[in-house]
């Protein structure tokens, strides 16, 4: 159909290019997680130390267990807030609806860093949020709980991808024949048991995306943490990074994010088998 | 079947919190670049446009604008042209080819960008490319080349055959069809992605950071910027960009709207 691309070079160029930009770059990654550095010398016998050296580092595996518990809350926190927004957005009808998704989409196309240092603007000791919390007669002195540590982190991040968790529920909110409810409400079952019986387990595929989608945006992320995790907010992804920058250890960063990857494709396995309606197939 | 009243008032309630969240330090942090602003309270109205003045004077924050811009747009048209003939490779032998390549395309996207990032690093290492801008471009294309392939594969696969064989069956060259069937009938598919690439692109911090050499693009700059403090230059910034935002999001609304409108019309 198109010019040249039956010819058997096409596979050719084809898989070559996705070879070059994609497929060996992992491979070089994957690699290097199993070479040595001998003083600022890379050595390139392969072994598993640097995964030896991960697993028997008690910090290392504390920040590691304690970023994976950040994330899974963090992903819980979102979707829980991001469902009943799902579900008050596909209840609405016409202009309103489109204004509101409007206002919940928008915040993606701002630049990422400066929604973060718009947080930071806030947070500090003397900031804004502490001081709406005084005013609110909730603390009596500024409190440090939000100050520049992992619950920093965590109410940012939490806020930042909430839309990435509402999107995905009202396109499976969305997908519910309205015939089935009316059904339901026709044979007498009342709003909460249509809730739990249809539009919850159907709406179960957008739930499972809702969670591993900002699980994997949580993990995948270094720069919240250390623009707002101030010096002992210490997140897996700060790790990583800072092997390939101070620390200078590139074999041992690589497979500390190696670690990372197989943690993300667990979860995205997690949510495949989590995401089917049950009783029927995923679609 | 609409909730009942009650719990319309909660969810209403739980999207107004959201909303508040999201809006808050964002509406603080521009006011704070008219006015002078200290841990989130308006110490005068006073308001200055003095921030603005001290954005315009500064070379190296425009000179990342101006590069984020060439890096965005070599890479969104890289990426289209890329994903254009993957994709009519794909969809042209189907079965095996068309899922190997679109798990290989996927690869950098679904992986977090720190992975991907760190992927590239080390192999421009291994093959002696030093990090610059050509090595930002590159990871660039590798993240967004998804969006792409995904949206002009759909958009070949409605398409459908037909169209392609009546052509070829008149006489038309492979080159002739191409250029006079597909082409029309993607352009729209192929603008959609090339400004969803560019705005990914546009604001893509991670990989770029992993990859770049002494130049730094926009959100590096801002990055840097905004690691140390609060300042009033940093927050006109937000207040440049949210308006700046705001205005493409209504013209891509009010594009979408007129194409719908176009085509409720058309006979």
């Amino acid at each position: 159909m198109s010019p040249g691309l039956t010819r058997p070079g096409a596979a050719l160029a084809v898989y070559g290019l996705l070879g070059a930009l994609i497929v060996v770059p992992f491979l070089s990654f994957l690699a290097m997680s199993l070479y040595s550095v001998s003083g600022v010398v890379i050595d390139r016998s392969l072994t598993l130390a640097n995964f030896a050296r991960a697993a028997s580092d008690p910090v290392l595996m504390g920040v590691f267990w304690r970023t994976i518990l950040l994330c899974a809350g963090i992903a819980l926190v979102t979707t829980l807030v991001g469902y009943p927004v799902a579900l008050f957005i596909a209840g609405m009808r016409g202009r309103a609806r489109y204004g509101l998704l409007t206002l919940m989409v928008a915040p993606l196309v701002l630049s990422y860093v400066m929604k973060i240092y718009a947080f930071r603007s806030i947070l500090g000791g003397n900031g804004l949020l502490n001081r709406l919390l005084m005013g609110a007669g909730i603390i009596d002195a500024p409190s440090n709980f939000f100050v520049f540590n992992l619950n920093a982190v965590f109410l940012v991040l939490a806020v930042l991808l909430a839309p990435f968790a509402i999107l995905p529920i009202l396109l499976s909110l969305e997908k519910i024949p309205a015939a089935l409810a009316e059904a339901a409400a026709d044979l007498a079952a009342s709003r909460w048991q249509i809730f739990r019986s249809i539009t919850l387990p159907l709406s179960r595929p957008g739930i499972a995306t809702a969670l591993s989608f900002t699980f994997i945006m949580a993990i995948g992320d270094f720069i919240t943490p250390q623009m707002v995790g101030g010096p002992n907010g210490f997140t897996f992804g700060r790790v990583i990074y800072s092997q390939f920058g101070l620390a200078f250890n590139w074999p041992f960063g690589a497979a500390l994010g190696v670690l990372l990857s197989g943690v993300i494709i667990l979860v995205l396995a997690l949510a495949l088998a989590l995401g089917r309606v049950p009783g029927g197939a995923t679609r | 079947m609409t909730p009942s009243r009650t719990a319309q008032v909660g969810l209403a309630l739980i999207t107004a919190l959201l909303l508040i969240a999201i809006y808050g330090p964002i509406g603080v942090t521009v006011a704070g670049a008219f006015l002078p602003v200290k841990g989130g309270i308006i110490q005068s109205f006073a308001p200055s446009l003095t921030a603005f003045h001290t954005l315009a004077g500064d070379a190296g924050l425009i000179r990342s604008l101006v590069i984020t811009l060439a890096v965005g747009a070599v890479a969104t048209m890289a990426s289209v042209t890329l994903a254009t003939a993957l994709a009519l490779f794909t969809t042209e032998r189907g079965g095996l080819h068309s899922r190997v390549v679109t798990v290989i395309v996927f690869l950098p996207f679904v992986m977090p960008p720190m992975v991907t990032g760190l992927a590239l690093l080390i192999f421009f290492r291994d093959v002696g490319v030093d990090r610059s801008l050509l090595t930002v471009t590159i990871g660039h294309v590798a993240i967004i080349l998804a969006i792409a392939y995904r949206s002009i594969v759909v958009r070949l696969t409605d398409l459908g055959r037909s169209l392609i064989e009546a052509s070829l069956d008149l006489g038309a060259s492979r080159w002739q069809t191409f250029a006079r069937v597909i082409l029309p009938n993607i352009r729209g598919s192929l603008l959609a992605s090339a400004v969803l690439c560019f705005a990914l692109s546009f604001d893509e911090t991670l990989v770029t950071l992993l990859l770049t050499g002494t130049d730094s693009t926009f959100p590096i700059r801002l990055w840097g910027m905004t690691r140390l403090g609060i300042t009033p230059a940093a927050n006109a910034i937000l207040a440049i960009l949210l308006a700046v935002t705001v205005a493409a999001s209504a013209l891509a609304i009010a594009i979408s709207q007129r194409r719908h409108a176009k085509d409720a019309n058309a006979p």
